[in-house]
């Protein structure tokens, strides 16, 4: 879409928050500023400053039509402080009107919005809807323009604005009452694989997805969700000697049980292949289809409310991605919560075990991704004031490559808030913490958030 | 648009009518659009309040809504299947925070005033990348695959 229609489009929506009975706005004026000293480079001060906005306008001359926006903006104040040398930038994250029906949940949505149907979470400038039908059968469908974003090399990936000129998603579920759901999900994303283009391309921008979801519910006590994402496309062929990629994008599954009230217990297993699971990428250079690398993990984790403050969370995952091999990562967290919530802390542990990789340091396997991360933190609410202040310590082996003679790095962060108003808080951060890049690091943040209105969702 | 693509988006329009016109819609009214009762801070659990009845419309126990750890990073079927029961307490902005398509900072700096709240990459996440990178790099896609990867892209060319 060209940027004219864009603008006359957001004009027009904006003009129809006139309509709105019920009109809040909100959003969060952010000023930063952190300045850096890097041996060969300038000094250098950075103060960026961002603007969030978003406006919901209800009862449009009816009770069941809205309208919602929201966007941000920025642009920085001294020296540039983003990768792409841009001073200034925006987006309108979303920009849609919604009539909700009194009816069988029935929506439709229309304008910019993020649909997370079938098995895309996408945002996109089109139409999606959805309703619940007679017997426990619920569809939902989607359409429009895939909201693209930069390429990294647009003249070698033109391919990619051709590729992606239409998605369209539906999906059908069937819910029966204490047992669970089913669903069915199909996705198409782009019409001209590349196969068909002009001149064949190892990158496929679009996709093509069928997908089967699954949820076990029969009580309160044990729950299994998940899918398995199937990719249908018609890829071009292979060459002789290679194996043909597996057609399966995702296997997703997690089971959770729980004892009383107070234990819960989860499992959760996904295998993924990246040939099919990198599908529609803008990165491909990062998100590489031309391997044909998977990845499988398994793991768990054990709740206990030990109290009704005191919650202990303890889990451990091992994954294994077949190019680099096999890691383990196990933690736990403990989190205290005052029963007013005006009190809360965490502390919280997790270490990854890469003993058994393969590709990245040969000489010392389990030196380059073994590390040991320690979090503590807690807030503290008094009247219009709060508090926080939350610290990580990362640890890494001796010699790891990325971290340029260091062997720990850290953060801490105390913010201070003041609620002035109902409708106004202002609060301000400074972090001190050290970083490969720059071994002493302090930053400051100034933030002022508002809302206005008679809205009673958002920020929750 | 090709016209294999307008077919497919009317065949869709299409499937849809032909389903109303059928009168298949059910005849149960939708959730409420607030949730009658403020819920506090921190992350509510459902079911505290709710019986082992199910859900009105998502006609699952209202334990699958929970917020427990589990349910924090792990939300996206619930989102999928049941937005509407989310939008009850939370307003679209909320998911903006960390799934925003195109946002100017992460959701650990934005949020930082808020350390109870799960938010990406807290800490030095720009050297960590680069292990979580090469363990899991499918962690990494869902939500940096096909956006909010202008900064991966100053390095990853």
């Amino acid at each position: 879409m060209k940027r004219h229609t864009h603008v006359a489009l957001l004009a027009t929506l904006m003009s129809a928050t006139a309509w709105g009975q019920e009109v809040s706005l909100y959003g969060t004026t952010m000023a930063q500023m952190w300045k850096q000293e890097t041996p060969g480079f300038e000094k250098a001060t950075f103060t960026p400053a961002t603007q969030y906005l978003g406006i919901d306008a209800t009862r449009l001359g009816s009770d069941r039509l809205s309208l919602h926006l929201f966007g941000w903006g920025r642009t920085d104040l001294a020296d540039v402080s983003t990768f792409d040398g841009s001073k200034s930038g925006g987006h309108l994250n979303y920009g849609y009107l919604q009539y909700r029906f009194d009816q069988a949940n029935a929506e439709i949505k229309a304008g910019r919005i993020t649909v997370n149907q079938a098995t895309g979470f996408e945002q996109i400038d089109g139409v999606s809807v959805r309703t619940d039908l007679r017997g426990g059968f619920t569809v939902s469908a989607f359409g429009g323009k895939p909201v693209l974003y930069k390429t990294v090399d647009p003249a070698s990936q033109k391919d990619y604005d051709f590729q992606r000129d239409f998605i369209v998603g539906t999906r059908l579920g069937w819910r029966m009452p204490k047992l669970g759901e089913i669903g069915l999900s199909y996705l198409q994303d782009g019409t001209k694989s590349a196969k068909e283009l002009p001149v064949p391309t190892p990158v496929d921008y679009t996709r093509k997805q069928v997908a089967a979801d699954l949820l076990l519910a029969p009580g309160t006590v044990f729950q299994l969700r998940g899918r398995t994402i199937f990719d249908v496309a018609d890829h071009a062929a292979t060459a002789p000697g290679i194996a043909k990629p597996s057609t399966i994008a995702e296997h997703d599954y997690t089971a959770i049980v729980k004892f009383g009230s107070k234990v819960t217990v989860t499992a959760n297993v996904a295998e993924r292949n990246f040939y099919a699971y990198f599908a529609g990428t803008n990165l491909p250079s990062l998100f590489r289809q031309d391997e044909k690398d998977q990845f499988k993990g398994f793991g768990g984790s054990l709740t206990v409310s030990a109290t009704g403050n005191l919650m202990v969370i303890a889990d451990y995952r091992r994954m294994n991605r077949e190019s680099f091999g096999e890691v383990n990562r196990f933690g736990g967290e403990l989190r205290y919560a005052s029963t007013e919530k005006h009190y809360m802390a965490g502390l919280g542990l997790r270490s990854v075990s890469a003993s058994k990789s393969i590709r990245v340091d040969p000489a010392s396997p389990g030196r380059s991704l073994s590390h040991t991360e320690l979090r503590a933190w807690s807030m503290i609410e008094r009247n219009r004031l709060s508090f926080s202040l939350d610290g990580i310590i990362q640890q890494y082996k001796d010699g790891n490559p990325y971290l340029n003679g260091l062997t720990s790095l850290y953060e801490v962060v105390a913010s201070l808030g003041f609620q002035a108003t109902t409708s106004l808080k202002l609060s301000g951060d400074i972090s001190r913490g050290s970083t490969p890049i720059a071994k002493d690091e302090t930053r400051g943040l100034l933030r002022a958030e508002y809302r206005f209105g008679f809205g009673k969702k958002g920020g929750q | 648009m090709t016209r294999k693509s307008v077919l497919q988006l009317l065949g869709v329009l299409l499937g849809l009518g032909v389903l109303m016109a059928c009168s298949l819609i059910s005849p149960e009214t939708s959730f409420a659009a607030t949730h009658p009762d403020g819920v506090g801070k921190g992350r509510p659990m459902c079911s505290e309040c709710h019986s082992t009845d199910v859900a009105k419309g998502a006609l699952k126990p209202y334990a699958s809504f929970d917020h427990t750890p589990t349910f924090v990073t792990n939300h996206k079927y619930q989102a999928n299947q049941d937005a509407n029961s989310c939008a009850t307490c939370h307003a679209q902005s909320f998911c903006v925070d960390c799934h925003g398509g195109k946002v100017p900072m992460k959701p650990a700096i934005k949020l930082s005033g808020s350390p109870d709240r799960l938010a990406p990459h807290r800490g030095d996440y720009l050297t960590l990348h680069r292990m979580e990178g090469k363990m899991d790099p499918s962690s990494c896609y869902t939500c940096h695959g096909r956006a909010n990867n202008d900064k991966c892209r100053a390095c990853h060319r």
